[in-house]
């Protein structure tokens, strides 16, 4: 009996333990030897495999829901404990990596703190990780680095006990509720470059977000605050807010961005003479949008990804569905009248080819379009319909 | 067979003692293989972490009670300009070299000594003042130091340096992996001032297999090798870097033990009285033909 209350006992504890666990680790699609390296991995060992890095991250918080300020005083015995602008340094994330950036090893439960993996102690058993200090170093020192070109302690430690500390400490806590300025997008970019044929590159940066459909990351790739901010270089280009925007950078570096969807395409694509016009499809492709298609974003018609592959400018490739009785001819400037709303759309428009004149001899031995015509024209759009209509 | 006389004696003595000096090249016996243990210690270097901080040289200099400039004064970044070595009064210092994955970052580089599995300065020494210890280390012995500096000659990595400036006791001076405080516990002052753990210490067969692992997880970051793993049949200090290693300065080097070649010369000259031998041979033979030549003259 006392053995049948010990298992009793036992059981239900691992169950209560067991739903305690899932409550930090809400929904995923993880399984649990993703993290876990052993069975039974429990709040003392939990057996944590090396960090996964960005695969797992799922954690996503915009930066106005984030703490705005974090104290960092674990490690110091020499400094002032480090005031954390967390919530400046979200917003600037979210222009690179997002959360993922410093948060890199995360379940989809609450964000762990980074002394739960990496130990304040230097000397230590598993040395497969840095240690904390070491872990919020290398967070920080990367883009302070490449901002400043300095790594002197005190540019981002207060020293204890000094007049320095005071001041250094208020200047902390005026930045407390400082908030990057949105960032404006620019609309045309305009790059001069030595090429002697192609001097001139002229980058719409609207028309690839909202018509291309591009996202940030597919260009804006392991980017951080140096990319607009650096200290010592000052560049002819000023961003709104008037802080040196900086264009040096090696061939292969410029290019890189464009070379992601250009790779195969002639120079000439990008390098011209003059300043280059918005994009148009008539002049880029040859077959000019009507007033229909141009509406579409062109994921639309070709396809989801940002790569767009050549289609043929066939009406049915696309148009699998027009059939007599689904397609409303009206909107096209011709109302059809009752005797060719029922005709198939082949018998006048040969081999279903729209682009075409539409035929009536088919039936009719002595009419022609656009002489004739099967029905009732909607003069507003008719014009325009004809001339887009090739 | 006992009808050999003296003559012939001599002239075979001549031809074999002449062939054992000349070919006798043996493998390598003062490699200190017994006492290389599995679990000695060293350090990884991953330069693509090292921020050029400079606390390593002033913490090293600290730790072994050199005159030094205060600590802030290590920030100062006009030092890159020029390559350095370590000398007798540096045991470390760090170099600055370009970035080829981000020209805003350069690459920092900290050299000491590697302390080699097989250290050719302890093969070297002639009077035995360079021991390696099971812990890694290779340490120098004041006591018994003749100043012959051959051990300056042998370094693959010209590590040892000699007080030059010193006419009264001059010593060899270099890096000695904090032998006094890693043998009370303590780390080595490089690796505990470092800010960004860019010096792992931990035992060696770790160190490989976490250098391995970051190779593998990072494989655009980093070059596939791990400096000091095979080179000179390996050192404790283990080094990783995001570009060949030639451009920041490491020495090319084969996989063979540095004090293989000079010790089976050294040792295989030496070995069963041969260079005497072989010198009253040739004497001997000398000898022998210029009485002929006497002989027949008459």
């Amino acid at each position: 009996m006392k053995k049948l209350i010990i298992i009793l006992i036992g059981l239900s504890t691992l169950c209560f333990s067991q739903k305690k666990i899932s409550k930090s680790h809400p929904e995923t699609n993880l399984t649990c030897k993703t993290c876990h390296s052993c069975e039974v991995p429990t709040r003392q060992d939990p057996c944590l495999n090396a960090c996964p890095r960005a695969s797992m991250v799922t954690v996503y918080q915009s930066a106005e829901q984030t703490k705005n300020v974090v104290t960092l005083g674990d490690i110091s015995k020499k400094y002032e404990p480090v005031i954390f602008q967390h919530r400046i340094h979200a917003e600037m994330a979210e222009m690179s990596g997002g959360c993922a950036t410093c948060h890199h090893y995360n379940t989809s439960g609450p964000i762990q703190p980074c002394k739960n993996c990496h130990l304040l102690n230097r000397k230590r058993d598993d040395i497969s990780k840095p240690d904390l200090e070491a872990a919020y170093h290398r967070q920080c020192i990367t883009c302070h680095r490449e901002w400043s070109h300095q790594n002197s302690c005190v540019s981002c430690h207060a020293l204890k006990n000094t007049t320095q500390t005071a001041s250094q400490l208020k200047a902390a806590q005026t930045l407390e509720t400082k908030t990057h300025p949105k960032l404006v997008e620019p609309k045309k970019l305009v790059f001069e470059t030595n090429d002697k044929d192609g001097r001139l590159v002229t980058f719409y940066h609207d028309e690839h977000i909202n018509i291309f459909g591009a996202k940030c990351i597919n260009c804006h790739q392991q980017q951080n605050c140096s990319m607009c901010h650096d200290k010592d270089k000052v560049s002819s280009i000023n961003s709104p807010e008037g802080m040196p925007v900086k264009i040096q950078k090696s061939k292969s570096e410029h290019h890189k961005p464009c070379f992601a969807c250009h790779q195969n395409d002639d120079c000439s694509l990008c390098h011209q003479q003059k300043i280059a016009g918005p994009f148009n499809h008539e002049i880029r492709t040859g077959w000019a949008l009507n007033r229909f298609h141009e509406k579409l974003s062109c994921t639309k018609c070709h396809g989801t990804t940002y790569k767009f592959v050549k289609l043929d400018n066939n009406c049915v490739s696309c148009h699998k569905d027009w059939k007599v009785g689904s397609f409303n001819h009206q909107i096209t400037g011709l109302k059809l009248d009752e005797n060719h709303v029922e005709v198939d759309c082949a018998d006048c428009h040969a081999n279903k080819d729209f682009s075409k004149t539409p035929v009536c001899t088919n039936c009719h031995d002595d009419k022609s379009f656009p002489k004739d015509r099967p029905g009732k024209l909607v003069s507003s759009v008719q014009t325009k319909t004809m001339k887009s209509v090739k | 067979m006992a009808k050999q006389n003296r003559r012939d004696f001599l002239k075979t003595a001549a031809v074999a003692g002449t062939a054992i000096s000349g070919l006798s090249i043996k493998p390598a016996k003062a490699a200190p293989k017994n006492i290389l243990s599995e679990d000695r210690m060293g350090v990884l270097v991953d330069t693509t972490v090292c921020i050029g901080c400079r606390n390593c040289e002033w913490a090293c200099k600290n730790a072994h009670n050199m005159p030094t400039q205060p600590q802030d004064k290590y920030s100062d970044r006009s030092v890159f300009k020029e390559m350095r070595r370590p000398d007798e009064n540096a045991f470390t210092v760090v170099n600055e070299y370009p970035n080829p994955q981000n020209s805003e970052i350069p690459t920092d580089v900290k050299v000491q000594c590697m302390h080699c599995d097989h250290p050719a300065c302890v093969s070297a020494c002639i009077v035995g003042a360079f021991s390696k210890h099971e812990s890694g280390a290779v340490t120098w012995d004041t006591t018994r130091c003749i100043g012959c500096r051959y051990c300056m000659v042998a370094c693959p990595f010209q590590v040892p340096a000699f007080q030059f400036d010193k006419a009264l006791n001059p010593q060899i001076k270099k890096c000695d992996f904090c032998y006094e405080r890693t043998k009370v516990g303590k780390l080595p002052a490089c690796v505990e001032i470092c800010p960004v753990e860019a010096l792992t210490y931990g035992s060696r067969i770790d160190l490989i297999r976490i250098a391995r692992d970051r190779i593998r997880r990072n494989p655009e970051k980093y070059v596939n090798h791990i400096f000091g793993e095979f080179e000179v049949g390996g050192t404790s200090w283990l080094y990783l870097a995001n570009q060949d290693f030639s451009k920041l300065q490491f020495p090319k080097l084969g996989e063979k033990p540095a004090p293989g070649v000079s010790e089976s010369i050294q040792h295989g000259i030496f070995a069963y009285f041969v260079p005497p031998v072989s010198l009253y041979a040739l004497l001997g033979g000398l000898m022998w033909i210029t009485k002929r030549k006497n002989e027949s003259e008459e």
